[in-house]
């Protein structure tokens, strides 16, 4: 069979690095000073943890207020922010109160999201935040479909402090941030 | 009969020690290995199971243990059952002629026995190479009978792998049984005795330092190790012709590697670097006024020798990448052959004027 590359005249110096396997033996001298300077860049992950950056996103979770009432006002943005259709929202009048809703289901398929953030962006109230938790290994995919009070649940327990940047928030839109039961005035 | 029942029982408890001896190294040759490999990778290695991970090999071994073992649908059901037992018996088979230690002798019951070598026969070398190519039977069985295409490509190129470089160790040998003027491993590391300069990798009259590469690369090529890992290589095969075997038949196939790999360490160690024979004349034991436990020390040197090869089967793991096919078999035919070939020419040239100027 005829050779399809023309073969190249080698110099001496190269013809001798070929024969002596120079290449082969740079690359085991390095590989020998790693062992040698043993410094290992890893850690012993479920012993030693490492420290996450300020803006790590990691588990989905519902906030409430103080006085334990809920943030989220069901009004569907994040389920119409999300791009991989995680969060389904139901949401419902409050009974009695004509004016404001509330979200009666909340379910996310936590196996699609892709922890963008999106709907956290989109929350007009707040009610959505990321915490730090990130170990959500399971053996069945159907413990990541999350409901209303799993959810709520993480929120409590990452967010012991609940309100979260409430100085950010709109005055006009904290207006319908408000308990069911205790209506405050209208700030004028 | 009492003759013959106590030969059994020498025999047997040889056996028997030399085996606990293999499958021990064994044992701490896969924990090494991953542990010489992650330090070189800047990680760690398994720590988790004792400290340090030192009991890691155990685990491994429990695990292997109750793995459900599953034979594929279409398999042919006895190959597919013999093949890892093929693999593994040639690989300890070898062991017999290796002498671990100096070449003593004592009497019990009026029977030699040579404690350190099972069996002195004089084609050793013949036997180990013989054995050591029935091992393909076994990979290329396995990967036949599994019935799987992945299966059996990787058989395939162990056995066009196996059979071309099987070719160069035994070329590459031939220099050192020239010099050596014999077949037994005995006697050929008897005649290393006495300094460093009388190992057949540095004697005088022909220096066997090429045929010594040639060997440790076909050694590497034969034992289907990284870079010549084609049979296995993961990438393009799943996991070659062990595709398809699980629990203990999978560990049958691993423990033949890694003897394989100890068994072509110990015959380069015996026939290029002196086997026992420390790189000194005489021992230190038999200087300080110990001779009879001078054993000690040679069997030691055999095992520094033995564990460097092994280190740098290790070292070779975590520094090059995998060859093509094409190139592998080019390297084999085009350049190892023809270097083996003529280093047995010069060699038999050296000793023929050597011998003559004596």
């Amino acid at each position: 069979m005829a050779s399809t590359t023309r073969t190249k005249r080698l110099s001496l110096s190269a013809w001798l690095k070929t024969i002596t396997f120079y290449e082969i033996l740079v690359g085991m001298k390095a590989t020998l000073s790693h062992l040698l300077n043993y410094r290992p860049v890893t850690l012993q992950y479920p012993h030693e943890k490492r420290t996450l950056p300020d803006n790590y996103r990691g588990m989905l979770a519902l906030l409430r207020y103080d006085d334990g009432t809920e943030k989220c006002v069901g009004c569907d943005l994040c389920e119409a922010a999300c791009p991989s259709r995680v969060i389904r929202v139901v949401s419902a009048e409050v009974p009695g109160e004509p004016t404001k809703r509330y979200s009666k289901e909340y379910y996310m398929d936590m196996t699609r999201c892709l922890f963008c953030g999106m709907c956290v962006d989109a929350c007009p109230v707040d009610a959505l935040g990321m915490t730090r938790e990130f170990e959500w290994a399971v053996y069945d995919k159907r413990q990541l479909h999350l409901n209303k009070q799993q959810l709520l649940a993480i929120g409590d327990r990452s967010f012991p402090v609940q309100e979260k940047r409430l100085e950010l928030q709109h005055p006009n839109v904290a207006f319908f941030n408000v308990a069911f039961k205790h209506v405050p005035p209208k700030p004028d | 009969m009492t003759e013959f029942g106590l030969r059994l029982a020498i025999s047997l408890t040889q056996i028997a020690a030399v085996m606990g001896i293999v499958v021990i190294t064994v044992l701490i040759l896969t924990l090494a290995e991953r542990k010489v490999l992650g330090w070189m990778q800047d990680r760690m290695g398994p720590m988790e199971v004792g400290p340090y991970g030192i009991l890691q090999p155990l685990a491994d071994a429990i695990k292997l243990f109750f793995k459900e073992d599953i034979i594929p649908a279409g398999a042919n059901k006895f190959l597919f059952t013999m093949a890892p037992i093929l693999c593994l018996i040639p690989s300890f088979i070898g062991f017999a002629v290796i002498p671990w230690g100096p070449n003593q002798t004592f009497e019990v019951g009026g029977i030699t026995v040579r404690p350190f070598v099972i069996s002195d026969i004089n084609i050793g070398v013949l036997y180990i190479l013989a054995f050591a190519s029935l091992g393909a039977y076994g990979i290329i069985l396995g990967g036949w009978s599994s019935n799987s295409k992945y299966s059996l490509l990787g058989g395939l190129r162990s056995a066009a792998q196996i059979i071309s470089y099987e070719l160069n160790v035994g070329l590459s040998i031939v220099g050192v049984l020239i010099l050596g003027g014999s077949l037994s491993l005995v006697s050929i590391t008897d005649a290393q005795a006495g300094g460093f300069w009388h190992w057949y990798l540095f004697a005088l009259p022909a220096p066997q330092i090429f045929a010594f590469v040639i060997y440790v690369i076909s050694a590497v090529a034969e034992t289907n190790r990284v870079p010549f890992d084609l049979p296995e290589a993961e990438s393009e095969l799943v996991a070659g012709f062990f595709t398809e075997y699980s629990g203990l038949r999978f560990a049958f196939f691993f423990l033949a590697e890694y003897a394989n790999m100890v068994l072509v360490s110990c015959v380069a160690a015996a026939l290029f670097l002196g086997g026992w024979n420390a790189p000194y004349p005489g021992t230190i034991m038999g200087f300080i006024g110990l001779p009879s436990l001078a054993w000690v020390e040679n069997t030691m040197w055999f095992a520094v020798k033995t564990y460097s090869l092994l280190f740098l089967f290790f070292w070779l793991r975590a520094t090059l990448p995998r060859l093509r096919y094409d190139q592998l078999m080019r390297f084999g035919w085009k350049v190892l052959l023809p270097i083996a070939l003529g280093n047995i020419v010069v060699t038999a040239i050296a000793v023929f004027i050597y011998q003559q100027m004596k």
